[in-house]
Order: C-alpha cells, then structure tokens, then sequence
C-alpha cells in the first residue's frame, strides 16, 4: 500500500492520534483520516486519477485542490457532480469516479438562460441539472 | 434575518465577524471549504526576522476569538447566487437562502493558470494545490517534482514542499505563448526576483537585489544568468530555462526542459527530458470576484491588484449600500493585510447598521490607518505598485458616486 | 508537440481559438461563445485570465473595466434539488 501521509514535520510536528475512516472508491476500499477531504484520503493512498473527461475521455486529476476548478468531480453516494476536494470523508461513503458519458449533453450557448429567472425556470421545465 | 451575511472565512470575513459580533450584531459566516481559515492554512514561512508564520496558528487565533464571541460559522457551503431585496440581499446556497441586511463578500483570490501542452494530465496542479495538500492534509502530493513559474508564491511554496520532505527537481520557467507572456519573460521575471530578494536566505540573490535595481544590471544578470540556476535553499532556480512539455499518458511521467535566451525564446535542440511524477504551475493570483459580478457591483480592472476589483472605497464600502468587500477581492496582497481590511470592513457594518455607535468613526480612522501600516511593513507583496492600485480603485469609487 | 489546452473543461486549444478568429473574424465575446472557451463547467475561474490573454492576442481587445462577458449566476454549478431549496 502506498503511504503518502506526512507524518513528520519540522515544523507543524508530528501527526499523531488521527481517527481512521474506512470509504469506497470505484469499489474498493480505503482508508483516510477524520477530516481528510476524498481528494487527500486519495493521494494518501496513491490514488491521482479522480474522473475521465465526460466526451474526450482523457484521464483527470485535482488541479486547484480549494474549490475552483471542478476537475476533481466525483460520484457520492449516488450524487453526481461532487468536488473531491472540498469534501470531507465519512465512515462507509460510497465514491465513484466521473465517467465518460455516451451522449453528452450540449445545448448550444444561444439557448442558455440569460438571467437567474430564466435559468431557475429552463431547469426546471426540462430537468436539466446543470448549466 | 442577519444583520450581515459574511461570504469567506479567510483572514478576511473572520476578522470581520468578529469586529461585527463584538458590537452584538446578528452575523453568519459561510464557506464552501471544510474547515475555517481560508487560503491563511495553508501559510507557512520564514519572515525576515526568522520567527514563522504559520497559517494553522494564525487561524487558531482568529476561531479561538470568533468562538468566545459566539460567532455562527457554517462551513462546507458554497453560495451560487446573491440578490438584491428591497431590505438587503438574498445569498442563495446549497443549503438554502439566507437574508441579511448587509453583505461581506470576502472570497479571497484565484490562481491563475498557465496552460502548458500536457497539463490536464493527473500530477499536474497549481501551486497553491500543492501548498493546501502538504501543509493543510499532509499528503505529499508526489516523489519528485518541478515548478513551473517562478515568482513570490512559488518560491514561498516550493520551500514549504522542501520542509515536508517532498523532492523538487527545480523551478523554472513555462514556454511562451500568447498565454504565458511575462511569466516566460527572463526580464520580467528577474525583477520579480529582486522584489522577493529578502525572502532568499540565499547571499547571492540578496546581493543581486541590492544593484539589480537599475535596469542595466538586471539585463546584465539575465544575460549571465547561471547555467546551474541560482541555488535557494538548495534547490536550482532557473530563470533561463523553460518547461515546454509535460509528457504521459495516464499520468505525469517527465516534463521537457528547454534553454531559452534572454527574451525568453526557445534555444533550438536543447530539449532534456527530466523525469517526475508531479509538477505545480505557479501563475499567479487574481481576485476572486464572480459573486460581487452577479448582483451588479461595478468593477475597474487594476493591474496592480491583480485584474478586476470590485470599486470600493478606503472604509471597504462598495457603491451598492448596504455591500462590503474586504481581503484578496480588493486586490492581492498578504494575509496580514486581509486581516487588517476584514477588521475594518467590520467596523463599517457596524456604523451602517448601528449609525450614531459610540466612538465609531474614531476607530474606523484607526483601522484605516492600520491596514496602510501593516502594507507598509508587509514582507511579502505580490504586485508592485500596490500603493498606486489602491489610489485607482478609490477614485473609480469617488467618480462613481459622482455620476 | 501536444496540442496547447486553454480552457480545461471544454478542452479548447490555442489552434481551435486561433482558426475561430480566422475564419470568422469576430469579437472577443462571439469567439467565447463560438469555441465555448470558458463557458465550461467551472464558468471560467480556471481558464479566464488564459482566455483572455489570447482573446486579447487574436482580436487586439483590451481587458474592459467590467468583468469579461460578465459572470452569469449561478457561479457554482447547482442541482436541480438545491433551486428547488427552502428560504430561511
Ligand atoms: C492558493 C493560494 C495560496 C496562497 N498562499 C499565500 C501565502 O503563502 N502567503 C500569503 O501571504 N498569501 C498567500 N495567498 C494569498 C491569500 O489570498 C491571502 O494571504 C489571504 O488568505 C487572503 O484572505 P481572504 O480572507 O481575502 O481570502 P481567503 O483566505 O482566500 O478566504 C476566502 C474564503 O472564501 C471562500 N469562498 C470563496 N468563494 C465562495 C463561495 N462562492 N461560497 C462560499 N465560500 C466561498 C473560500 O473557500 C475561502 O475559504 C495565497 C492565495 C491562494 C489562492
Ligand atoms: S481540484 Fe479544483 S475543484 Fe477540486
Ligand atoms: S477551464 Fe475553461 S471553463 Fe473551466
């Protein structure tokens, strides 16, 4: 098993007494730290790769690891869309990485919502989740 | 109803809740991280007086002080939307919507990205992700690595990989293209160097930064730059080398290093292969601002703060009554300066909501006078100029409200 | 060489931005919505400053006052669950 953990620091000191917690990905299980973020319990075990594009299919990563970017989406306890990297393990999570989808979704920008009114209706007439 | 609504925990909204909660206001703070602190976590350096700054203890401080006041703090929200009401604002979340008579928008800063061929590839991230996995998780984020940028946070970052025990190969620059620009400018890049000089317990750039002042001399380090780099802590510093691709297929494998001259371009059949498993971009930062963009907040695009800015004025009041901004939104400087703003933009919630509070505008002078005292002494700045930026964004606010 | 990504999400490279402008000739704003170069997932914050840069190369557009293409709510990606959501 890969242990990336630092567990000793010259100046933060050591890290002790942290509570272990058992999660999934892709099937298997792992093992983090109470208040790692899935994204960090993953790299702590070795893991990178957290989803693939959705048309592309190119294999993805955490980039900005605070929020930004969305390109640590994962699939939690059957929510799609979840960041890795602002969320924060719990005992028996169920994660699934991002997949390539067979008929993506585009609609083309001539349509999007052009205000908040507009948007919260064209989502909801259509169920579409996401702009 | 609150009486205000902080978006960010960072230095910023903490500060600032808590000069709001010792005058009783009704005060929620939201953030979308898990923990509290903001970008402050992640910190740890050396100032030039050798003491460390370090951003766990730092936020310590400022929750120990928000929880004695009984500050309401829910992290692991993110707001999507703010609207205008007729009593306030409207801050739509994952959790609901809260209302609120005022609004702090402190949401801090972005990295900017440097595209380089390669750099979707998992094991490539911004430095800043680096800086939040070692210090904040403690995971390392790879064996062994190279940084692509070399500036202020960069350098500030690499040496905290190096204290973690994570393995640099060196920094350098990032090719040129029509993104890149500056960042692939040995010039440019240069005077960066001299503005972070007093950080680098390094006597060769320190001596450097004393002459390196007058343009002649920078041109004439360029041009004799080192070949091995300059040395900062051990680790090689080169400013006259490029990455101009990072090669795998599922993951990182090796990143091509390039010569480049003086003006930054590419010195043909000097490609090295240089094997490593991750590498950070280090692009810079800019203001975080989307959520100020969206409820119709006008903006001024300010070089020395780091692009767009909300318009406001020296008390952090923006044009629209009743919405604040404090902390990297209004320009990119260090978190001390954050914390400064966040206090003062406190206290002028405090005097719109409370108006005739004893002693109010008194302390507001105080806290304005505060945050220019601690820029001053800052010993880390971003941008140069900053003095300048600040003085553009105060008079957009006087024309603003002339208009 | 790899072809150059600029907008991560979208996977919008400095050759499908560059050829846009040539075949089209058209403003900053028409070129964004034309490639989608930061319309993605992350609505920009990863990839805007990279976009206009180039946008700025390509068309000679200077970076205006206000915040390019102006920022559309919602500013994070939201689910249909959460619009659907409770005051408090
Ligand atoms: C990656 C990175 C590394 C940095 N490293 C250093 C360093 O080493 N030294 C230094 O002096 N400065 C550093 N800085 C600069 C840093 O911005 C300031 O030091 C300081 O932290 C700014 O404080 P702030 O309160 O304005 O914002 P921040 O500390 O960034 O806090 C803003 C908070 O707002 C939250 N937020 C943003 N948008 C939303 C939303 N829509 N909904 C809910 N919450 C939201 C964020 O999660 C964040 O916690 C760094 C900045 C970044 C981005
Ligand atoms: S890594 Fe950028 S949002 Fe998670
Ligand atoms: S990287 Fe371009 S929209 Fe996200």
């Amino acid at each position: 098993m890969t242990n990336n953990r630092i567990t000793d620091h010259p100046v933060l000191g050591k890290l002790e007494n942290q509570t272990p917690v058992k999660f999934t990905f892709d099937g298997t299980t792992y093992t983090g730290f109470e208040g790692d973020t899935i994204a960090s319990a993953l790299l702590a075990n070795g893991i990178r790769q957290l989803r693939v594009h959705e048309e592309t299919g190119a294999p993805r990563a955490i980039y900005c690891n605070i929020g930004h970017c969305f390109e640590c989406r994962v699939t939690v306890d059957d929510t799609d869309g979840v960041r890795a990297c602002m969320t924060t393990i719990r005992e028996n999570m169920k994660v699934d990485s991002g997949k390539l989808q067979a008929v993506p979704f585009k609609s083309k920008p001539e349509e999007w919502p052009r205000t908040y009114a507009e948007f919260e209706k064209s989502s909801k007439k259509d169920g579409v989740p996401h702009v | 109803m609150y009486d205000v609504v902080i978006i960010g925990a960072g230095p910023a909204g903490l500060s600032a809740a808590i000069a709001c909660r010792e005058s009783n206001l009704h005060v929620l703070v939201i953030d979308e991280f898990p923990k509290p602190g903001g970008r402050l976590l992640g910190q740890l350096h050396q100032e030039p007086t050798g003491e460390w700054w370090n951003g766990i203890e730092e936020t310590k401080i400022l929750m120990d002080k928000a929880t004695t006041l009984n500050t309401e703090i829910k992290c692991g929200i993110s707001a999507h939307h703010i609207e205008k009401t007729d009593h306030g604002y409207s801050v739509h979340t994952n959790e609901g919507v809260f209302e609120s008579e005022n609004l702090l928008i402190a949401t801090g800063a972005a990295e900017t990205a440097v595209p380089i061929p390669g750099w979707t590839l998992p094991g490539v991230m911004s430095i800043g992700a680096a800086q939040v996995m070692t210090n904040v998780h403690r995971v390392r984020v790879g064996n062994k690595g190279v940084v692509v940028g070399v500036n202020v946070l960069s350098a500030a970052i690499a040496r905290e990989l190096q204290l973690a025990g994570v393995e640099l190969h060196s920094m350098a620059l990032p090719a040129s293209n029509p993104v890149t620009k500056n960042h692939a400018n040995p010039r440019k890049v240069m005077e960066g160097l001299v503005r972070i000089a007093h950080l680098a317990p390094s006597a060769f750039i320190r001596f450097g930064s004393k002459f390196a002042k007058a343009e002649w001399v920078r041109n004439i380090a360029v041009s004799f730059y080192p070949k091995g780099g300059v040395k900062m802590w051990g680790m090689p510093i080169h400013i006259r080398k490029a990455i101009v691709q990072i090669n795998g297929t599922e993951k990182v494998e090796s990143v091509t290093m390039c010569d480049i001259t003086a003006d930054g371009e590419i010195v043909k059949g000097s490609e090295k292969i240089i094997e490593v498993d991750f590498v950070c971009i280090a692009g810079g930062l800019y203001p975080l601002a989307e959520l100020a963009s969206v409820i119709g907040c006008p903006f001024q695009y300010v070089e020395e703060l780091g692009g767009h800015v909300p318009v406001h004025n020296e008390q952090m009041e923006t044009p629209l009554e009743g919405l604040f901004v404090a902390g990297n939104i209004t320009g990119i400087e260090s978190a001390k300066v954050a914390r400064a703003q966040g206090t003062l933009a406190g206290l002028s919630i405090v005097k719109q909501k409370l108006r005739d509070h004893k002693d109010i505008n008194a302390k507001i002078q105080q806290a304005v006078a505060n945050v220019q005292a601690v820029r001053d002494a800052a010993s880390i700045q971003f941008h140069p100029g900053i003095d300048e930026g600040r003085k553009k964004i105060e008079s957009a606010f006087e024309e603003y409200k002339i208009s | 060489m790899d072809k150059l990504i600029i907008c991560r999400c979208e996977e919008v490279s400095l050759e499908d931005i560059e050829n846009t402008a040539n075949k089209y000739s058209c403003s900053a704003r028409e070129l964004k919505l034309r490639t989608r170069a930061g319309m993605g997932y992350c609505g920009g914050r990863t990839c805007r400053p990279a976009v206009d840069a180039v946008l700025e190369e390509v068309t000679g557009e200077k970076p205006g006052n206000d915040i390019p293409l102006k920022v559309q709510p919602p500013v994070r990606p939201v689910s249909l669950s959460v619009l659907g959501g409770k005051k408090r």
